[in-house]
């Protein structure tokens, strides 16, 4: 594994939140959004919020192998990029629920609502590009 | 046939008239019962609906303490009449085309098992408020969007889909179409133009990071609804950019 095992959010395209540990990611540049597995939810809160692989890896049960198929996903579909930073630690909250996932790794693209997530009003925040001009730009 | 319009209405005392005047001039088109639940306003809301109350008796006016728009649209729901076979919904600074109702209400009549009509909405900048229609040059853009005035629901369909989420501060209304079309109802597309939305300054939805929030939150929601239940699909090829209509 490479020395800066460390990562960053890709772009300010790329939107995400957490609810009851549940992680969700959105790009706003594509309208695809992204689901994940319990254990997944607890990495992608890790890794966006810098926390290095190796931290990751000696804090949970998952296999390195995994752990380095899950992050070419994420760098593939373009939700993370390398970052030239120290890793951050592992915040406590996330050891527990990486502890307590029972689901597989695992990330889930979804593209039934590009549309909407470009049609929608949401783009009345980017004035003045404006609704719907977004996708007429493209 | 009764049809009831469902209108949230706070702090729109400049806007609410024209909107109402917008469903009244449809009259003809069913047994209209416009629903109006004030939530909370403090500027003269209540009195410019009641202002027009007394000659068009099919405007029922309920006022509650402020609550946010999830809680009032349920509040709406719930005053539904037993009789009511079609339920849509007009936001109080929103305009409703003229003829509107009549063209989605046809489909229902040839189709007697349709639940759903989902039509397009115009953006508009500047609204001619006399002619309740956008000023020359005013809208900008037409899409099938998020918008529950482009639909036209029957009453079956609403009592099965349920309330509101009253936990989404925003977004609440993008959650219950998707709730919607999950279960696959039978639909149609139309395309013609069902609501002429206003885009103003206080528009609710220019507040950036709770919108964000609150779309992910719907997303998520989705995603977590389509895992628990295989049955529910994912709403594909339904929205769309449709600048080739003339609002």
């Amino acid at each position: 594994m490479r020395h800066s095992n460390v990562y960053r959010v890709a772009s300010k395209d790329i939107v995400f939140e957490s609810f009851d540990g549940e992680a969700v990611v959105l790009d706003l540049s594509t309208g695809k959004y992204f689901g994940f597995s319990d254990t997944g939810s607890g990495v992608w809160q890790a890794l966006s919020s810098g926390v290095g692989v190796q931290a990751i890896a000696e804090a949970s049960a998952i296999a390195a192998a995994d752990l380095e198929g899950f992050i070419s996903r994420l760098l593939e579909f373009g939700l993370l990029a390398p970052a030239d930073a120290p890793g951050q630690p592992l915040p406590g909250e996330i050891v527990s629920a990486l502890a307590a996932a029972r689901e597989p790794l695992s990330v889930d693209v979804h593209d039934d609502l590009a549309d909407l997530i470009v049609v929608d009003p949401i783009h009345e925040v980017e004035e003045p590009l404006g609704w719907p001009a977004v996708k007429q730009a493209n | 046939m009764k049809l009831s319009v469902i209108m949230p209405v706070y702090n729109r005392e400049r806007y609410v008239v024209p909107a109402l005047r917008s469903l009244v001039r449809q009259r003809d088109a069913a047994d209209l019962d416009i629903i109006v639940i004030d939530d909370g306003s403090t500027d003269g809301s209540a009195e410019a609906v009641r202002s027009i109350m007394d000659e068009n008796p099919c405007i029922r006016l309920y006022r509650q303490p402020n609550m946010g728009v999830a809680k009032t649209r349920n509040a709406g729901l719930r005053q539904l009449p037993p009789e009511t076979q079609f339920v849509s919904f007009l936001d109080s600074d929103d305009i409703s085309p003229a003829g509107r109702f009549a063209r989605d209400l046809a489909f229902f009549a040839i189709d007697p098992a349709l639940e759903l009509t989902y039509s397009l909405m115009t953006r508009v900048d500047v609204m001619d408020d006399d002619a309740l229609k956008p000023a020359p040059g005013g809208s900008s853009g037409t899409v099938r969007g998020v918008s529950l005035s482009a639909a036209i629901f029957r009453r079956a369909l609403v009592d099965r889909t349920g309330l509101f989420d009253e936990d989404l501060a925003q977004g609440e209304d993008t959650d219950y179409l998707l709730r919607v079309f999950e279960t696959a109802p039978r639909h149609a597309l139309l395309d013609t133009v069902a609501v002429y939305y206003r885009r103003h300054a206080g528009n609710m939805t220019k507040q950036t990071d709770v919108v964000m929030r609150a779309y992910l939150q719907v997303i998520q929601k989705s995603m977590r609804r389509r895992k628990a239940d295989p049955s529910r699909r994912p709403v594909e090829g339904l929205f769309e950019i449709r600048n080739d209509v003339n609002g």
